[in-house]
């Protein structure tokens, strides 16, 4: 039996000892501490990592030194603090003293020492962490906001000024990663403005000694902020309702002041204004029309180099409606074309009379007059270029008839050559002969009615309108492109200034001269020459261009008065007359009417009948000469 | 003339309302301004104690012990039951002295460190005298303190240094003597800054937030 023993246990020991054999046994490795920390600086504890334990069982052992003596001290406490810790309790624990701690690991092969440490517990404080934490949601002034509060950690003894505590508290919102950050000080209170409604918040709170390590983090405190939706949504409606409104009253006011933005923003672009000018022409492409339309046949003048030069833009001068016919256009269009606009023409047939208000008194070279009748006379410019164009008997009939009887005839515009007013004795008969042309050829200024066939009339047509009061009188040859020779006196301009009813006294002249309108200077001035007399008057010049002013009904021009009357005399002379065109002048007599530019009320000019004598007020020199026809029947005769 | 007088008889009069309405700072704002004082200044030495050591090769370093602080022998409480049973003008006339004794070893240390051998060693030069001037302000505003405790809290222990000028020839005992030295002074601090918070909460009984 012994021996079955001992062979048990052999063979025992032989099946032990292959699992022993393995391992190597060796002293412990050395251990280390880690840490210690002190609560609330009247405890601490230390905590230590063991090393390799050489495969044998080892024990850990702490001991300390205090600075002021050599007596070490083991650890009191090994296990209050859990494993591998050393707890100091209140009685162990010294403030103001280095304690030197060592750490042994012991096993069975031998021990290992840990490095001594010194520890100053004042300066491994590590409080606790807040308590009692708690959060709610207040409001203020309708904003909802969090207050925060805690209480200091428990073991620490704050009050007696012991432990002197800061706290920080973290923020966020369920959703988020990152937290936000708030240094509460030393008070144990805080408000978290600035909260979304509606969200769930996370806070934490942590606390640190004036000298030492901060604490953990609370524990989470979770809030959730009730819905204050009404209350942004109540200013959002407000704001949106405010701006629609400012909205509506901008677009009021632009589409009320659409119209004059848009000129402000887009101002209209000019069109072209060319007088006669048929735009529709341009529409239509041909550069060859238009081109055509552009040119006039006649224009520039050749006779003269000087034509060029005319700058004059408008001449106004009235003509009678009949009168326009007669352009005719006998007059050889030598001198200076002088384009007078007819303002308004009357139905006097041509032969002008005093209450006619073809009886001219303008200034004809006044180019701001022209201009400012220009609107108005070139709608019937217009009208009257393209009658023109159609022909001239055509033209001369509905002139005839009235037909060019301007709307405005009471308007008493009178326009005249200012020469005709001057006491130059010269007189000219100034018929303008429409040109086809698009500008001012328009203005026809009929000098005389009957050009072409009274041209032995002695009082002819002083006004310088075209009277056209007989079809006969419209030429063929006056055609489009005529030209009109005014046959002016001097200075037109000077001729205005002078009032005084003397103005017909040039001595020198006896007999009727004429002079031609050289050119117009840029002053409006109607610069004028001598005619070489080739006035040979006879009755026959009805059907030729009547080449003689002096073939031509002239009207002696008195004088101007106060109000820009235009004082006609009935020229005495009667030698030039030739008794067809007296009849002519006695078949036009009817229709007189005055007119004065000035005023629209009818004055009295000069007035006499066709048949009448001149007057005794009227012993002026034959030089100034005036439409006989307009001067009858006056009523204020 | 009549304007001046006028104008300093103002100037009286309001200097002289000033100074009658105008009441003694109290003690407590006197204690925490004197608290946040040491407060700074022993923050101000544990910063230089972290410059010091990161430097400072961590073999071979034999430190002095600090029972051998000339402030070694001022009794002070260990733990928190002593400190709590010291009455307010000995807490005081503690703190005052320690004060105190660091004067002169406070210059030592600013001389020192104008020529220590650290790489930081003008930051620390700085802070040294950043600690001297601290010291000097908390000095005075705790003299003011004691003439308003008490007799008691006038005494001021004599805690002379005796280390001399010099702090070491070589390098390496010049960094041991200078790190031992604030190390001291580091804990000295912390004392003085324990005590009047101490003497804070303890005046500070209308306001018991602050403690």
């Amino acid at each position: 039996m012994m021996k079955k023993a001992v062979e048990v246990i052999l063979l025992l020991l032989l099946f032990f000892t292959p699992h022993t054999m393995g391992k190597r046994y060796s002293p412990p490795g050395k251990p280390a501490l880690t840490r210690c920390r002190s609560p609330e600086k009247e405890t601490f504890t230390c905590w230590w990592e063991p090393g390799s334990d050489g495969g044998l069982p080892t024990t850990h052992a702490l001991y300390y030194r205090k600075e002021s003596s050599e007596k070490v001290y083991e650890c009191p406490d090994y296990h209050t603090a859990g494993e591998n810790s050393c707890f100091f309790n209140k009685n162990d624990t010294s403030i103001w003293i280095n304690y030197n701690i060592t750490v042994v690991a012991t096993n069975t092969l031998g021990s290992a020492f840990s490095d001594p440490v010194d520890v100053d517990v004042v300066y491994i404080v590590k409080p606790n962490p807040p308590e009692k934490q708690t959060v709610t949601v207040m409001e203020d002034k309708g904003w909802p906001f969090l207050r925060v509060s805690w209480e200091p950690p428990q073991k620490a003894d704050t009050r007696s000024g012991w432990i002197t505590l800061i706290y920080e508290l973290r923020v966020k919102l369920e959703e988020e990663n990152e937290w936000e950050m708030h240094l509460a000080g030393h008070q144990k209170t805080f408000n978290i403005f600035s909260v979304q409604s509606g969200g769930k918040y996370l806070v934490e709170v942590r606390c640190k000694p004036d000298h030492g390590f901060w604490s953990e983090w609370s524990s989470t405190s979770y809030i959730k902020v009730p819905d204050y939706f009404h209350r942004e949504k109540s200013v959002w409606i407000l704001l949106t309702i405010f701006s629609a409104f400012i909205f509506l009253i901008l677009t009021w006011l632009l589409h009320m002041n659409s119209r004059s933005l848009k000129n402000c923003i887009l101002p209209p672009v000019p069109g072209p204004k060319i007088k006669g000018f048929d735009k529709q022409l341009l529409k239509n492409g041909k550069s060859d029309e238009i081109f055509s339309a552009l040119m006039v046949s006649n224009f520039p003048p050749t006779t003269s180099s000087n034509y060029e030069d005319f700058l004059v833009e408008y001449l106004e001068v009235y003509v009678p409606m009949e009168q326009e016919l007669m352009q005719e256009e006998s007059k050889d269009l030598h001198g200076g074309s002088l384009k007078c606009e007819r303002s308004t023409s009357d139905s006097d047939s041509g032969r002008g009379s005093c209450d006619s208000h073809t009886l001219l008194m303008d200034k004809c070279g006044e180019a701001k007059e022209e201009g400012r009748h220009t609107d108005r006379e070139s709608g019937r410019r217009l009208t009257e270029a393209q009658r023109h164009q159609k022909g001239w008997e055509e033209d001369t009939l509905t002139y005839a008839h009235g037909d060019m009887v301007s709307p405005d005839m009471s308007n008493g515009r009178v326009k005249t050559w200012p020469s005709v007013f001057s006491p130059l004795p010269r007189y000219s008969s100034n018929p303008l002969d429409e040109q086809s042309s698009l500008e001012m050829a328009k203005q026809h200024c009929l000098s005389q009615p009957g050009h072409s066939t009274k041209e032995a009339l002695g009082p002819s047509n002083w006004d310088l309108c075209l009277g056209n009061k007989q079809p006969h009188l419209l030429h063929p040859q006056t055609q489009v492109g005529r030209q009109l020779q005014a046959h002016s006196e001097v200075n037109i301009s000077s001729i205005g200034r002078k009032q005084a009813p003397a103005g017909l006294q040039s001595p020198a002249l006896r007999s009727t001269e004429y002079v031609e309108v050289q050119r117009v200077n840029k002053e409006d001035l109607v610069l004028l020459q001598p005619v070489v007399n080739a006035a040979t008057t006879g009755c026959g010049r009805i059907e030729g261009y009547p080449p003689m002013p002096k073939e031509k009904d002239y009207s002696k021009v008195k004088g101007v008065d106060s109000d820009n009357m235009l004082l006609l005399q009935r020229e005495v002379m009667e030698e030039d007359w030739c008794p067809g065109v007296d009849q002519e002048i006695n078949g036009v007599t009817g229709n007189c009417y005055t007119s004065s530019t000035v005023s629209n009320t009818h004055k009295p000019t000069a007035c006499i009948h066709t048949a009448i004598p001149v007057q005794a007020n009227m012993a002026l020199a034959m030089n100034g000469y005036v439409d006989t026809a307009t001067m009858c029947t006056l009523p204020t005769c | 003339m009549a304007h001046r007088k006028t104008n300093g008889s103002k100037i009286f009069m309001t200097v002289l309302y000033m100074v009658a309405a105008c009441r003694a700072v109290a003690i407590n704002d006197l204690l925490d301004r004197a608290s946040e004082r040491s407060d700074i200044m022993h923050s101000l030495s544990t910063t230089l104690s972290h410059d010091l050591d990161s430097q400072f090769p961590p073999i071979g370093r034999v430190m002095p012990r600090p029972s051998m602080c000339h402030t070694a022998s001022l009794q002070t409480p260990i733990d928190k039951y002593q400190a709590l049973q010291v009455s307010e003008s000995d807490l005081l006339s503690l703190a005052r002295s320690l004060l105190q004794a660091w004067e002169d070893p406070l210059a030592v240390l600013s001389t020192s460190a104008n020529t220590l051998p650290h790489p930081a060693q003008s930051s620390i030069s700085n802070k040294i005298q950043e600690l001297q001037e601290h010291s000097k302000n908390l000095g005075d505003g705790l003299d003011i303190l004691s003439g308003k405790m008490g007799p008691a809290a006038q005494t001021i222990a004599s805690l002379p240094y005796r280390g001399g000028n010099d702090i070491g020839d070589d390098r390496i005992s010049k960094l041991i003597n200078f790190n031992f030295l604030l190390s001291c002074f580091r804990r000295d601090s912390h004392k003085i800054d324990s005590f009047l918070k101490i003497l804070r909460c303890r005046a500070a009984k209308m306001q018991p937030e602050m403690c």
